[in-house]
């Protein structure tokens, strides 16, 4: 049972120049990583594009225009240069989770809240600076009393809960089922024990034989299916929030 | 900075980690712009684009063959028509042609007949002074063997010339 409920272990801290401690912890090993991997892999996919696609180029139109279309549907035509920038999050929501699978350091970087927090305050400061772009600051402090003044503080809680009800979903949801996953390993191998118990050969008696197999299916569950869920749902949260901030031009122009 | 341990580890904060995990999403965001998103969507603007000029021209060049059809087909009618009004108008002249030559020839013929005409008159005209002459010249010889006397044939041609004459038109 040990490691449930862990959070991140720092792995190294140093000071820097003697200014500040900075640590290094294993979310930004992970992160680290997966920016490294999602680096080299768009720079090999995006490299040597032809008119008429090789195999390998038609499966990477393929994603991209699936990730366009999405974003058009959810945000609007005119939206669509929010794509990279959601890309580049659901990447790193999808990654960042399933890199726990490898094992040993590395520990999903959903799974720590610092790393959702952050997504989600980006995205909170998205739409504020839209928000601030398209109404101007006044106007922006303005939509928080519509459309009664009444609503202010509720609106105004709404906009705190945005970030934080967000962040919580997706780390509550990769780190759940990492609780989840070590917590059932745990049983298995109490209940083998158990079912082993006759066997007087000590060594035979301790192989957790349930934990094979058996934590693969559940790995399904909570790692990939979990994972892309979770990254889907906050990133077409981004989207929505984003592009409520982004009304299509008309409606700015009238 | 402590880093938290146990439970609060677990549902905590770490400052650096969130400076890292910033700064790695917005260098993952601009890389993957710079190098995935925009030569791919370029790419898949480019070629739809393409393909849309490739239809548009297909397009235009089916509606500029559709034209051109019309238009050959609008002369090949116009063409038989006018074909058709040319042989009419042949026909015509060849009838009215006919018709002329008919009737030359058929004035011709009246012609020739009444020449013919006018010959045989003129010849039975000359038949009959001929025979008129020798008539004369028969009566004054006969006249003279008659009376056996010497008449002057000058003298009395004239007057038998008349009585011959009078005969002729009590002939005719």
């Amino acid at each position: 049972m040990d490691g449930v409920g862990n959070g991140p272990r720092v792995l190294v801290e140093f000071s820097f120049f003697g200014l500040f401690d900075v640590s290094i912890s294993q979310t930004v090993l992970s992160s680290f990583l997966v920016m490294v991997v999602l680096l080299i892999l768009s720079w090999r996919l995006g490299k040597g594009l032809q008119k008429r696609p090789t195999r390998r180029q038609v499966l990477v139109e393929k994603g991209v225009s699936i990730l366009y279309d999405l974003v058009e549907d959810t945000m609007g035509k005119h939206n669509s240069r929010f794509t990279p920038f959601i890309g580049a999050l659901f990447c790193s929501s999808v990654c960042g989770t399933l890199i726990s699978l490898f094992g040993g350091v590395f520990r999903s970087t959903t799974a720590d809240l610092s790393t959702t927090v952050t997504w989600a305050l980006i995205v909170t400061v998205m739409v504020w600076y839209q928000n601030i772009k398209q109404n101007g600051f006044f106007g922006w402090l303005k939509g928080f009393t519509e459309p009664v003044a009444v609503m202010t503080p509720m609106n105004i809680i709404s906009e705190i809960a945005q970030p934080i009800s967000m962040s919580f979903r997706h780390f509550g949801n990769i780190a759940g089922g990492g609780v989840l996953t070590t917590l059932i390993y745990g049983a298995l191998a109490a209940g083998s024990s158990l079912i082993l118990s006759w066997v007087p050969n000590e060594i035979i008696r301790s192989i957790p034989f349930l934990q094979v197999g058996i934590p693969a299916f559940l790995s399904i569950y909570f790692d990939l299916f979990s994972g892309f869920i979770q990254a889907l749902v906050f990133c077409m949260l981004t989207m929505v929030y984003v592009g409520a901030a982004c009304p299509p031009p008309e409606e700015t122009a009238a | 900075m402590e880093f938290l341990t146990g439970f609060e580890s677990f549902v905590g904060v770490n400052f650096w980690t969130c400076l890292f995990t910033l700064c790695n999403l917005l260098i993952l965001y601009k890389f993957m712009k710079k190098l995935l998103f925009k030569p791919v969507k370029n790419m898949i603007d480019s070629r739809q684009k393409e393909i849309d000029d490739l239809y548009a021209d297909a397009n235009q060049s089916k509606e500029a063959a559709a034209e051109l059809k019309s238009r050959y087909e609008a002369r090949l009618t116009e063409a038989s028509e006018e074909k058709e009004a040319i042989l009419k108008e042949a026909y015509r002249k060849a009838q009215l042609r006919d018709e002329e030559m008919l009737r030359e020839a058929q004035n011709k013929a009246a012609q020739t007949l009444r020449r013919a005409d006018e010959q045989i008159a003129m010849e039975k005209k000359r038949a009959m002074n001929d025979i008129k002459d020798e008539v004369s010249v028969m009566a004054v010889d006969i006249a003279s063997a008659v009376l056996a006397r010497d008449i002057k044939k000058n003298e009395h041609s004239e007057l038998i010339d008349s009585f011959i004459e009078n005969l002729g038109e009590s002939h005719d």
